[in-house]
This record gives C-alpha cells, sequence and structure tokens, in this order.
C-alpha cells in the first residue's frame, strides 16, 4: 500500500518511537535485517531510538561495533554484497565523514561497478540536524554532499508519520539508501501514525499544503516551520515536502512552482550548493517563464555550526521563511 | 641503495623454495597434475598480461598494472579457497583470478574499458563459465575491499556458514585507515576471514620503509589480535601452505589470519610509471633472480614432474589460449554511450530519464538545451 494509508486506527507516536517501532517491525518480518553501529546495543542508541531491541532480538541482529564510522559502513557493505538487509546507525552525521571512503568507493559503486551483478541493500541511519544544543558535529546538515553522489538513495521524513512508511520502503529497497533523521523532530512533535504496517514510494515528493500564491519547497524539521511560515503570512502557500532528496521528484517541484509562479526553497543546510541552488537552478531552467519572482532561498548561513548561545540564530525558522515569501510575494518587475 | 627497499629483516620468513628452486622445507600435499596447474596458471598469467601490455602500446588497452614476478603470492593465495568461498581482489592480483577459470576474454574486454553490462551481453557467463569461488569486483581504491571482506565474513559467521572471505592488501595500502578499521573489526568479531598482504616493497614510487616504522608489515594484526605470518611471497608453496592454514582456522571458526608475503614489483606500477626515475636497476636485478616462475620450474624440473618438452607445449597452448581470448574481446562492440547511465539506481528518475535524452540529442547532433518547458524536447 502506498499514501492511501490515513483510513485506519492510528496511535499518537513520536519520531523516536516510530523509528524503534519499525524497526523491529522489520527485523521481526525479515532475519536478514540486522543493526549495526555503536552503542544501539544495551543503552538503545544515545537517542533510544533501538531501545530493547537487543533484547527482542539478540546481539547477533543488533550489533554493537568498535567506534569507527569508516568500519562501521564497510563491514555493512560487506554483509549487504552478501545479502543482508543491514542497518548501519551513524550516530551523529558531523562523525560520517571518516566513513566518506566507504561511502564513495563501496556503498555508491558497487552495484554499477559490477554491472548490475551485485546489491547493496542497506539503510544507513543517519542523524542529523541542529537545534538542540549540542557540542560540535553533533549539528550537521551537509545533505548535499550525500545527494551530489550517484547510485544512493537519499530520504529524510518530516515527521513520524512519514517516517513509518518511508523507513520500511528504504529497508525493503534493494538499492543503498541513507535514511535521515532530524534529531530535533525525534521528541518534540507527536502525530497520530497508523498502526497498520505501510510503505511510502521512494521517489516523490509530497504536498504537504496546497496553495495558490508560493511554492515552498522544503523537508525534513523545516517543513513544520514552513507550516507555521504559511500560517502566519498573507498568502495562499503550498508547501512541498521532498521526503526524498535522491533521486529528485522534480515533477512536483516543476507543477508546483508552474501553478504558483512563486518559489521560495527553505533548507536548514549551508546556502552556497546547499540543495536549494539545484532546485533554484532547476525552476530556473524549466519553468524560467512561469516566474513571477526570482526564486529565494531561506537558509543556513555559510558558516561552521555556531555554539549553543547563537544557533537559534543561525537556524532557518518560520520567521526567516515567512520573509522569503513576503519578499517573493512583494517582488515587482 | 639497498637490495631490499625495506630496512629490516630481509628472509627471515617462512620459505619452502629456495631461489634455485630446490627444497628448504616440506612440499605441500598436491599431486602432479596440481603441481601443473599452479605453474600453467602463472605461466599464462605473465603471457597475458604480457599480451596486454603490448595491447597498452598500441591502443588498445588503456591502462594495466602487471603482477609479473609476483604471480606466486595472489595464486598460492587464492588456490587455497574451496568453491563457494570469495575473494575480495585489487587491481594486481590477476594470477588468482586465472587460477580459478575468470575468463581471460571478459578480462581483456575489462583492460580494454568496456562496460561491465557489455562484457555481460557479449561474454555472458553461464554454469561452464561463472568461477566457483566468488569474486567481488575488483577494487581500484586501495583497502576500501578490506572492511567489505569482513562484513563478507561476519555474514557468514552469523547464519553459521562455513565459507571464507580472503581478501589483499598492498605493503602501501597498510597505510590506509580501512586497513586498520577491517583487521580490528575482524579482531573483535573473529571473523572467517584471510588477509594477504602482498608486499611488493613499492608504492607507485614509494618504498616500504617509508609506509612504517614497524619492523614487518605481519607484526601489524599482533596489535589487533589477529596471528600472523611473514612468507617468502615468490615461493609459491609457502604461500599456499600458510594461506591453505589460514584457511582452514577461518573455517573451522578459529577466527582471521593475516599473511604478510614479501615479494617484490619487478615491473612498472602500471603503464603511466617509470620505475628507473626512483629505483636503481641493481635492485631488481636481484629480485629478477629471486623469480617465483623460473624457481618452481626449476624444481618441477628437477622432480620429473615437468619435461622441457611439457614446457615448450604449454607455452604453444599458452600462445593459443591468449590469442582466442584476444580474439573474443576484440569482438566484443564498443559500449553504447548510454551504458554509462545503467545501474545505477533501481527505476527511472526524472533526472536520468532527462540526462539520457540530452545525450541522445548530443549523439545526434541535436542541442539538448532548448527544453525550456522540463516536458521533452519535441
Amino acid at each position: 500500500m502506498s499514501d492511501a494509508h490515513a483510513a485506519g486506527e492510528t496511535t499518537e507516536r513520536n519520531l523516536v518511537e516510530t523509528i524503534n517501532e519499525t524497526l523491529a517491525a522489520e527485523m521481526r518480518t525479515d532475519d536478514s535485517v540486522r543493526l549495526l553501529g555503536y552503542d544501539i546495543g544495551p543503552i538503545g542508541g544515545v537517542y533510544r531510538t533501538t531501545d530493547g531491541l537487543i533484547d527482542e532480538f539478540g546481539d547477533e541482529r543488533v550489533i554493537d561495533t568498535p567506534l569507527s564510522e569508516n568500519g562501521v559502513l564497510g563491514t555493512a557493505v560487506g554483509m549487504a554484497m552478501r545479502g543482508e538487509r543491514v542497518v548501519p546507525e551513524i550516530q551523529f552525521m558531523g562523525f560520517f565523514y571518516p566513513a566518506f571512503g566507504q561511502f564513495m568507493y563501496t556503498l555508491v559503486k558497487m552495484h554499477e561497478r559490477s554491472g548490475g551483478n551485485v546489491d547493496v541493500p542497506l539503510t544507513v541511519r543517519m542523524v542529523c540536524g541542529g537545534g538542540v544544543k549540542s557540542s560540535e558535529y553533533h549539528s550537521e546538515s551537509t545533505e548535499s554532499y550525500l545527494v551530489h553522489t550517484p547510485g544512493v538513495r537519499v530520504v529524510y521524513p518530516s515527521g513520524p508519520r512519514e517516517a513509518k512508511g518511508l523507513l520500511a520502503a528504504s529497508i525493503r529497497h534493494d538499492d543503498p539508501v541513507v535514511f535521515m533523521e532530524h534529531k530535533k523532530l525525534y521528541r518534540t512533535h507527536r502525530e497520530p501514525v497508523p498502526d497498520e504496517e505501510y510503505t511510502l514510494p521512494l521517489d516523490e515528493a509530497r504536498v504537504a499544503r496546497e496553495g495558490e500564491d508560493v511554492t515552498v519547497v522544503s523537508w525534513g524539521a523545516m517543513v513544520r516551520e514552513a507550516e507555521q511560515a504559511a500560517d502566519a503570512v498573507d498568502a495562499d502557500v503550498e508547501i512541498l515536502d521532498l521526503r526524498t532528496l535522491s533521486p529528485l521528484d522534480i515533477e512536483t517541484v516543476l507543477d508546483s512552482v508552474k501553478k504558483t509562479g512563486r518559489c521560495v526553497v527553505f533548507h536548514e543546510a549551508r546556502r552556497t550548493l546547499g540543495l536549494g541552488a539545484e532546485l533554484t537552478a532547476v525552476v530556473n531552467e524549466y519553468a524560467f517563464d512561469r516566474l513571477l519572482a526570482p526564486v529565494q532561498r531561506a537558509t543556513g548561513y555559510d558558516v561552521h555550526f555556531p555554539g549553543n548561545q547563537i544557533e537559534g540564530e543561525y537556524l532557518p525558522d518560520a520567521q526567516r521563511a515567512k520573509y522569503a515569501i513576503e519578499a517573493v510575494m512583494g517582488y515587482e518587475f | 641503495m639497498a637490495l631490499w627497499s625495506e630496512e629490516r629483516p630481509s628472509e627471515d620468513f617462512y620459505r619452502v623454495l629456495a631461489p634455485d628452486g630446490t627444497l628448504v622445507g616440506d612440499p605441500p600435499d598436491l599431486d602432479d597434475d596440481e603441481l601443473r596447474e599452479l605453474y600453467w596458471t602463472m605461466k599464462l598469467t605473465r603471457a597475458f598480461e604480457d599480451k596486454a601490455l603490448r595491447m597498452q602500446r598500441s591502443g588498445e588497452v588503456s591502462i594495466i598494472s602487471r603482477c609479473r614476478g609476483e604471480e606466486a603470492t595472489p595464486l598460492g593465495a587464492a588456490a587455497a579457497l574451496s568453491p563457494g568461498d570469495w575473494c575480495f581482489p585489487l587491481y594486481r592480483q590477476r594470477s588468482g583470478l586465472v587460477y580459478w577459470g575468470v575468463p581471460l576474454d571478459r578480462q581483456l574486454a575489462n583492460l580494454m574499458g568496456a562496460e561491465p553490462e557489455t562484457i555481460d551481453e557479449h561474454l555472458p557467463l553461464d554454469d561452464a563459465t561463472e568461477p566457483p569461488v566468488n569474486f567481488s569486483p575488483g577494487y581500484v581504491p586501495l583497502g576500501a575491499n578490506l572492511p567489505n571482506t569482513v562484513g563478507s565474513a561476519l555474514t557468514d559467521k552469523l547464519n553459521d556458514r562455513d565459507t571464507v572471505s580472503l581478501t589483499f592488501v598492498g605493503d602501501g595500502s597498510t597505510s590506509q585507515g580501512d586497513f586498520h578499521d577491517a583487521l580490528n573489526f575482524a579482531g573483535v568479531f573473529e571473523v572467517p576471514a584471510v588477509f594477504i598482504c602482498q608486499n611488493n616493497q613499492w608504492a607507485i614510487s614509494v618504498p616500504a620503509h617509508r609506509q612504517t616504522a614497524s619492523e614487518t608489515f605481519a607484526e601489524k594484526s599482533d596489535a589487533y589480535g589477529v596471528p600472523n605470518e611473514r612468507v617468502d611471497g615468490n615461493d609459491i608453496f609457502a604461500v599456499y601452505e600458510k594461506a591453505t592454514e589460514a584457511v582452514e582456522r577461518a573455517r573451522n571458526g578459529e577466527g582471521p589470519t593475516f599473511i604478510e608475503c614479501v615479494t617484490y614489483r619487478i615491473v612498472e606500477h602500471n603503464t603511466a610509471d617509470e620505475p628507473s626515475v626512483y629505483r636503481d636497476e641493481e635492485q631488481r636485478e636481484y629480485w629478477l633472480e629471486r623469480d617465483p616462475i623460473d624457481r618452481y620450474e626449476a624444481y618441477l624440473l628437477a622432480e620429473g614432474v615437468l619435461t622441457d618438452d611439457d614446457i615448450d607445449a604449454m607455452e604453444d597452448e599458452i600462445t593459443e589460449e591468449v590469442a582466442s581470448a584476444v580474439a573474443t574481446a576484440r569482438d566484443v562492440p564498443e559500449s553504447a554511450p548510454h551504458r554509462m547511465f545503467d545501474n545505477h539506481l533501481r527505476g527511472e528518475s526524472w533526472n536520468e530519464s532527462h540526462q539520457r535524452a540530452e545525450l541522445q540529442r548530443e549523439l545526434d547532433g541535436k542541442n539538448p538545451f532548448v527544453d525550456w518547458t522540463g516536458e521533452g524536447f519535441e
């Protein structure tokens, strides 16, 4: 089943509970699903997303490893090459960088270099994002590094309901997937999540809100900020939740912008070569004569993620999105 | 310049067959056919790579890294495996691939730059030609194969299979983080893996003593709790025996082993390299006298396993086999440009579809930048 999951019984869930329950459900139905990472065992993950899983599935399914992201990813790729649906966890995206070697050399390349003969059906859970006043390299949003690389899907849920279907689909998919989990979403938001199992497509954006005046393209934690901005602004805002950053659902973006004639890209990542650059270029290339205003990018600044006292001023929020929406609404040729 | 590129114990290693072909230890328990097959494999590998080198000079092959003078190490290691086992090679292990029957024409088509899909289409593997040992695609980024090997071995351990995963690392690539990750994970999880260090003493132009301050490469695995051996890498018996012991240990659930095989890169790193710039001919000549084929041939002749006539006949067969591989590889048509898009992600994304169309327009001599709506070109 797909998007038609709105009917039926639901339960209020936050993202941590949803991730935990979805991992457990997939592990119950497929013995080849194994979790790999450090602190995922008895402690249940530093954010408790794997809480209790080692008790149910044992230490051969929930495998605590030495402290090396590159070792985790390289081992996971080798397991995936042999048919295991491995779910390695990168505890913080800022510590992913030592694993970039295995990411570039094997994870994204093995299927292609083998002429399609070797699959790498793993799902890397990547804990990302800022706004929880943590220490350095604990707040990264560097998804552009991933999206620039062919051969991997990059999936980014905006909340528990999306996360359930997207995570199940990612684990079951034969392509390698990086599944982004914004840590600020873990416990700040609860919503009704359907009790029944479902998957969501890994290449389709979601129209989170329909509107006629301006398109806000967003993903992850920024979708809720965009919704607040839309409530506060004097315009009929359409909000796209990309859900999958690679491959991009360009059709949905173009359809929306051609309808509204205005576009704001709204992301937490730094601006330069953030995904907003790509989206702006695509809109420019294929919807130029439908635009009523230049595309604006409401993003983070081109700096290292700042310290706790001023991270709030770095992070894009509803106010920044509102300014961008108002700017493009007020633009005159 | 020293005759060894390393300042460490020279011939303090396990050896069965001296450079002159005399036995200094116990030979492995192999019958005459098996002994001849090892010889044949090294000779065929060398002839094949020399042919590929000539094809590189004439422009048919873009680049090749030969294992000339090192054939005994990958061969002795790979020959220790059994059908169903896994091997994760780099690019200088061709004798191991040849031993298990990875078809020469497919190898050559790869060297000629054919896309893997093109090779599968025109030179498909079938039940008769599928190698009984599973080979991963060869890795060019050095060291990247090592953590994958650990994952492969861990999978077999977790599934209670007695399969073994074997892999190779050069002297240079022991300096990579991947090497340390892999040996560390292998030790912690006690996986059924065998790591072969093909120490040919040169990483392009950088000598082995610039890779490490350790006395030997073998001892590096001590730190990870992985037992090790150091063998004469130009002695097919020594490599085979120690690799066989390591494979048996792995298969019996006794964990990983690290084996340093001391050899020497008597040829260029690859066809873009010129060794005379950075090393003495004297050193190379020293190692030429320790050639793995020469010493093994002397042994087989002395034992009566081979005669000069046998060798002549074999060389004729080898020439034919190489010529046949060259002919079939040359028959593989150029890869279609659209192959570059194949096997990235399943399904066809908007971008893939659009870029395929753009490429087609370029191929047709049409401007690919005239889709102003994203709805296509016509």
